[in-house]
């Protein structure tokens, strides 16, 4: 029961996430993870805002978390890596953004930041490869949106 | 740079030599309702203290990293002839609305004249701002598009896939604009519209060098004139074609943005001047645009701000070109405008 309604609040906090309303969203997402604190996509979310608002500690704290809960959480990873690049903690990153992409190899964004972080540690050939992977994976979501577009 | 978002390392050097050269500061926005690409806001043209590049939200990787390369070149072009003063963009003005409008009216009538279901008046009339402007966007736009693709191309390497990528999408929109109007434009008009696109895209597929950007490839409706006979070519049934005829226009404007493009040293150290010349360069490729299909006296160079004017004015600017060619004959016309 918690966890649904937990969701339910982590839905409407998504709503006002997209609208770039992070105050609004961090409310629900707090009551979320204070109702059922043992589902991992609530820390994730929480961690997006933090990203989004300039918080990379709170984010890599709440990435952290929902790891604890589960350690094949593939969002949590690809939120981690992209935590740890602002905080400038590359080779981190690396990790976190391998173990992402291996658990979801779908996730352009966490192909793109591995790429970046690559690069920041002077791995260029392997960034490459990220780079490409990436720019694969979002030529193929661009033409899917185009041709949603289109049947609309 | 005003940036929270990790970009590769080519494009935040370009980000940051182009906030050095030009003195100047670069927001990255993401808005998930942005141009597929990219729009620049900058302060060359709006009244604003920074500039800002807008870029569709769910571009999360490299198809992002292309749009800020692509109005980085855009900026820093626009930034060096604005340091020196010279600045200018095609702009229109009360007189040459009615030049323009009264030219492409005469058109329409003559194509008028051989159709069998005839355009209704009020539809004819409405056409003939809407294709001006359309105009002015084009001249203003196609071979800007072209010499930033190419510097692109030439100083950022490891984007050219995306580069490709973002091109041949660009270039399926470009032509698939004024097609639901192909009936109706007068037919030189749409000829010459669609030629300045193939023009464009003959360029970059040669630049790139892409053949998969070959109008005659990318373009449905133009691949039947690829490999043609020269006998077929020589038919009526071809040459009557629209599109065919787009086709023959745009390979002699190709050679209009060939030429002084293929003079540019594109690994030449990028300086303010070189951004000057590449500015330059634009006017000149312009300019012969312009000449080739006479609308010399349509447009002139003109400072953003006059041409944000006349946008403001556009309506007064049109009405008073209609009653100047229509006379007393339009007045229950203009009323609906």
């Amino acid at each position: 029961m918690a966890l649904k309604e937990a969701v339910e609040l982590l839905k409407k906090g998504i709503a006002y996430a997209k609208r770039t309303k992070y105050k609004e969203a961090l409310a629900y997402y707090d009551k979320a993870i204070s109702l059922d604190p043992k589902y991992p996509e609530g820390f994730v979310l929480r961690a997006s805002v933090y990203i989004e608002t300039g918080k990379y500690q709170e984010a890599l704290t709440d990435c952290n978390r929902a790891l604890s809960l589960d350690q094949n959480c593939a969002d949590a990873w690809s939120k981690k890596a992209l935590a740890l690049f602002y905080l400038e903690k590359y080779e981190d990153a690396v990790l976190a953004g391998t173990r992402a992409t291996s658990l979801n190899g779908n996730d352009a964004g966490a192909w793109y930041v591995l790429g970046v972080c690559l690069e920041e540690t002077g791995k260029s050939n392997e960034a490459q490869t990220a780079y490409g992977r990436s720019l694969e994976l979002e030529i193929i979501l661009d033409i899917q949106a185009e041709s949603k577009k289109i049947r609309k | 740079m005003r940036t929270e978002m990790p970009l590769s390392k080519p494009i935040r050097r370009l980000l940051v030599q182009t906030e050095e050269l030009l003195d100047t500061e670069i927001s990255l926005l993401r808005q998930p309702e942005a141009e597929p690409g990219g729009t620049l806001v900058d302060k060359y043209t709006y009244d604003i203290e920074s500039n800002v590049i807008i870029f569709p939200a769910q571009y999360v990787g490299l198809l992002k990293d292309f749009i800020i390369a692509k109005h980085c070149t855009n900026l820093l072009i626009k930034g060096a002839a604005a340091k020196r003063k010279e600045y200018r963009i095609c702009s229109y003005t009360e007189d040459s609305v009615f030049t323009g409008m009264r030219q492409i009216y005469l058109d329409a009538l003559k194509d008028e004249a051989k159709k069998e279901k005839k355009l209704p008046v009020q539809k004819l009339i409405q056409m003939l701002f809407i294709l001006y402007t359309q105009f002015n966007d084009d001249v203003n736009e196609i071979p800007w598009n072209a010499i930033m693709n190419a510097s692109v191309y030439h100083r950022m390497p490891k984007i050219r896939k995306t580069q490709l990528y973002h091109i041949m999408k660009e270039s399926k929109n470009d032509m698939d604009e004024m097609m639901e109007q192909e009936s109706i434009v007068p037919r030189r008009y749409f000829v010459l519209d669609k030629a300045m696109f193939y023009a464009r895209d003959m360029f970059l597929a040669k630049t790139l060098p892409a053949d998969e950007l070959m109008p005659v490839l990318n373009i449905p409706q133009m691949k039947k004139f690829n490999h043609l006979e020269v006998k077929e070519m020589l038919t009526t049934r071809w040459t009557q074609t629209a599109w065919y005829q787009s086709k023959v226009f745009g390979d002699n404007m190709l050679e209009i943005i060939d030429k002084p493009l293929g003079l540019v040293n594109w690994a030449e150290e990028p300086t303010l001047d070189y951004f000057y010349d590449l500015y330059k360069v634009g006017v000149l490729m312009t300019d012969n645009l312009l000449s080739y299909m006479t609308m010399r006296s349509w447009f002139m160079w003109e400072t953003p701000k006059h041409l944000l004017d006349a946008h403001e004015h556009k309506q007064e600017y049109e009405r008073n070109a209609l009653k100047k060619i229509f006379g007393d004959l339009i007045t229950d016309t203009l009323e609906d405008l």
